[in-house]
């Protein structure tokens, strides 16, 4: 099985980030593939529109945050209309995941799934002159694989759903949200 | 941290209790019950946050918190708002609106945590549970379990009663020897109404006459049917609540089985059901039943996709199609270990899965004890020991794979010796001219095993006795009767039939006039054997693996034994035994990480380096 993209979902993050390598090899591409194999990438954290990393190399902590642009207009109508037809057909789903077969359907009506490298905005807090830096790239690879994961995950970036794929447990509640001040009640 | 000045109480789960804290001394003032000491993880409040805290609490168990609790005034100046919420949860008794009383709930009341402390139960699940908890407990009081489960298996007899209420399934994943079997009786026991259907047991063959008599034994209203051996027969109705137990053989191939719509499905050793591919696997998974439950102490035996295989026979879905589990979580786990899938795999299996080790309930075990009893070689002994290591290395180990097969059969040579000459000189005691040949007198460690187990009948207590060979089982059985007296020493080995084996475990477990020693190979007794009459264990010979000797040490190490189980570990000095007895303590330091080639790493060493570890120490000739 692949490292990166063993879904259709990661895939397309994979083939996004190597399309330009195709007429012309990125030498940092081999770089980025072993800092995500060797968990350089740390806390990646996706919201819609934004990924942001934490990248450790050669000791280094380099923060990376890539903005994505979201579906809008006629493209985000089409894709919702798609999503949920097959959400549809796919009724008994493992929780954070998607059809492959959605990907396929989304990319034959020409909406990207993945957004190339020269689309999107992107920084690193790194100086290096080449843009994108080795961190940036390597945090494409990590996306791929979380992607992999849990495919929703995709659509978290492009899409954002106000209901919600399924926001944590509802028999437990995070330390963050219980209230202090009323700890012992009235 | 600001201690509260009222007494408080939380619903603790995993204990069947709810934990006082807070002034402890209010708990005399209010004429609660004592209770048992402990110390609870909570969360509690902090510079405006809540963080897990040590809380030391009394904890008093349900059947006794619920009335005290019933009982206490609706105002106090004393009483905390947790308590009086509570108060009013028990007042609910089981059968009121919970959602109603989860908004009265304060945190101090559901302040357990998570086991990542990052998250406390939510009000709602703790009322829920506290409901599930007292209805078990009334449900198994109204069936007449024949048992006292321990606090743990109430917890665990809700959470299934849970499962099967909502027509789900589960893994009940609770390390050996902790009652799943009382566990899942619980279950069945209470799941008897006139409209209901049958439940179905599956389990390994070995198994069947064991779960027929815990039935029987701890829930004799509840009807049961063995279904196995060529003349099996279902009756044409199965009455309602009645269990069948049949084997995982049986159900492969089995139309009646399939045929017949159950109410709760029981798998018991569930990695039978590990290869998805398997016939038995796809035979359980199409059965009809309204709860499907397995049992297992080992859901991973090696890799990621046994748990799918066991999970698609208890909650098909749960974890997507196999193909998929691979791409989302066998790969990304095992190829690179990912810790954001296996964090994700747990989250997603954990609802579906109890499991609590052997240290999360140890208060509740009774201890175990290990000795190790150096034995002597006898003149005998030693002359066979040198003899032996002497001819193999003048005649040459050779390499590779011939190597490694002179060095086993070494190594068997040399444990032979250290248990008894007449086992590795293959004398059978009955063809010689002068009739039996005495066994006293030859081997250190049998005189001193006989001497001991002499010793224990005499205390009136029972043991059993490890050993990996039949010969030396048959020269113990021989050598005990003598020494007991009384009837022959029973001898539980492959070569007995199922019928045969499961008497010897009865009349160990029941019987008073049953000799107080029973022999055992382990490889041949299976697992799932319950011995928990036994206060000594022997293991007369080693295994290489520690985990082997621990599993066999764990058949009387079980809920339901009262006393300490003290085990017996002898080793021969300066002989291989010694060296066994090393590596096992290095293997324990590694702890699950078990190499089971110990036997290869020593054909790997150089001649010279082996010599030094297999020659005879002189130091332990007697
Ligand atoms: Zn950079």
């Amino acid at each position: 099985m692949p490292d990166f993209g063993a879904t259709g979902w990661g895939r397309a993050w994979v083939r996004a980030v190597e399309s330009t390598a195709v007429t012309t090899p990125n030498p940092l591409l081999p770089k980025a593939r072993s800092l995500a194999r060797n968990d350089a990438v740390t806390t990646v954290d996706i919201a819609p529109g934004r990924l942001t990393a934490e990248v450790v190399d050669r000791g280094r902590h380099h923060r990376v945050t890539i903005d994505i642009p979201l579906w809008t207009g006629q493209v985000r109508l089409v894709a919702d209309r798609l999503v949920a037809r097959s959400l549809a057909e796919h009724r008994g789903l493992a929780p954070g995941d998607l059809p492959d077969a959605l990907a396929a359907d989304l990319a034959s009506h020409g909406i990207d799934i993945a957004v190339p490298t020269d689309a999107q905005t992107a920084t690193c807090t790194c100086a290096s002159r080449r843009r994108p830096c080795s961190h940036v790239l390597a945090t494409h690879y990590a996306l791929a694989q979380r992607v992999d994961e849990q495919p929703a995950l995709a659509l978290t970036l492009r899409a954002p759903r106000r209901t919600g794929h399924r926001q944590g447990d509802p028999d437990w509640i995070d330390l963050r949200e219980v209230d202090a001040a009323a700890f012992y009640g009235g | 941290m600001p201690w509260p000045d009222r007494l408080q109480a939380t619903f603790v789960p995993a204990e069947h209790a709810v934990a006082f804290w807070g002034p402890l001394d209010l708990v005399h003032a209010h004429d609660l019950p004592e209770g048992r000491p402990g110390t609870c993880r909570f969360a509690l409040p902090a510079d405006g946050r809540v963080e897990p805290v040590d809380v030391p609490v009394r904890l008093v168990d349900l059947d006794t918190a619920v009335p005290a609790l019933r009982a206490l005034p609706a105002r106090s100046a004393a009483l905390g708002a947790s308590v009086l919420a509570w108060r009013a949860a028990a007042r609910l008794a089981e059968d009121g609106d919970p959602g109603e009383l989860a908004a009265r709930l304060p945190p101090a009341a559901h302040a357990v945590l998570n086991a990542e402390e990052t998250a406390i139960m939510s009000a709602r699940a703790a009322l829920t549970r506290f409901h599930q908890a007292v209805a078990t407990a009334s449900a198994l009081r109204a069936t007449g379990l024949r048992a006292t489960p321990r606090p743990y298996q109430v917890r665990g007899i809700a959470w299934l009663r849970a499962l099967a209420a909502e027509g789900g399934g589960g893994v009940l994943a609770d390390d050996m020897g902790l009652g799943k079997t009382l566990q899942a009786i619980g279950l069945l026991a209470t799941r008897r109404h006139p409209d209901q259907r049958p439940h179905l047991v599956v389990c390994p063959t070995s198994l069947v006459g064991n779960w027929l008599r815990e039935i029987q034994r701890f829930a004799p209203d509840t009807p049961v049917i063995g279904y196995h051996g060529a003349r099996r027969a279902l009756p044409e109705h199965v009455a309602a609540g009645t269990v069948v137990v049949t084997s995982y053989s049986v159900l492969r191939t089995d139309q009646a089985l399939r045929q017949q719509h159950w109410d709760t499905a029981v798998f018991d050793e569930a990695q039978q059901l590990k290869n998805p591919d398997a016939q038995v696997s796809r035979a359980a998974a199409g059965l009809t039943a309204h709860a499907r439950i397995a049992m297992t102490g080992t859901p991973v035996e090696n890799r990621l996709t046994e748990l799918w295989s066991i999970l698609h026979v208890t909650n098909p879905g749960v974890l997507g199609s196999r193909a998929r589990f691979r791409q989302r979580f066998a790969g990304p786990i095992e190829q690179r270990r990912s810790a954001t899938a296996a964090a994700r795999l747990n989250a997603l299996v954990g609802p579906h899965l109890l499991r609590r080790t052997k240290s999360e309930v140890a208060a509740d075990l009774p201890a175990k004890q290990h000795t190790t009893v150096a034995c002597t070689l006898t003149a005998e002994q030693a002359r066979l020991y040198t003899d032996a290591v002497d001819r193999a290395f003048a005649t040459g180990l050779g390499s590779g794979i011939a190597r490694r097969g002179r060095v086993l059969a070494l190594l068997t040579a040399l444990k032979q010796i250290c248990n008894h000459p007449a086992q590795y000189l293959g004398e059978n005691g009955e063809n010689g001219e002068n009739g039996e040949r005495e066994l006293v007198g030859r081997s250190g460690k049998f005189d001193r095993a006989v001497e001991m187990l002499a010793e224990i009948a005499d205390q009136g207590d029972r043991a059993l006795v490890f050993t990996q060979y039949r010969a030396m089982g048959e020269l113990l059985c021989r050598q005990l009767t003598d020494t007991l007296g009384g009837d022959p020493v029973p001898f539980l080995h492959g070569g007995l039939s199922l019928a045969r084996r499961d008497r010897l475990v009865h009349a160990f477990q029941t019987d008073d006039t049953a000799p107080p020693v029973l022999l055992l190979s382990l490889r041949a007794a299976g697992f799932g054997l319950n011995l928990t009459r036994a206060s000594h264990v022997v293991h007369y010979d080693r295994w290489w693996n520690p985990a082997v000797e621990e599993q066999a040490t764990d058949r009387a190490h079980r809920i339901g034994q009262q006393r300490t189980l003290t085990v017996h570990t002898l080793v021969t000095g300066g002989t291989i035994e010694d060296h066994i007895a090393r590596l096992h303590q290095t293997k324990r330091a590694l702890a699950d990480v078990v190499s089971r080639d110990a036997e290869a790493a020593l054909a790997d060493l150089s001649d010279a380096d082996l010599h030094s570890v297999l020659e005879l120490n002189p130091g332990a000739i007697a």
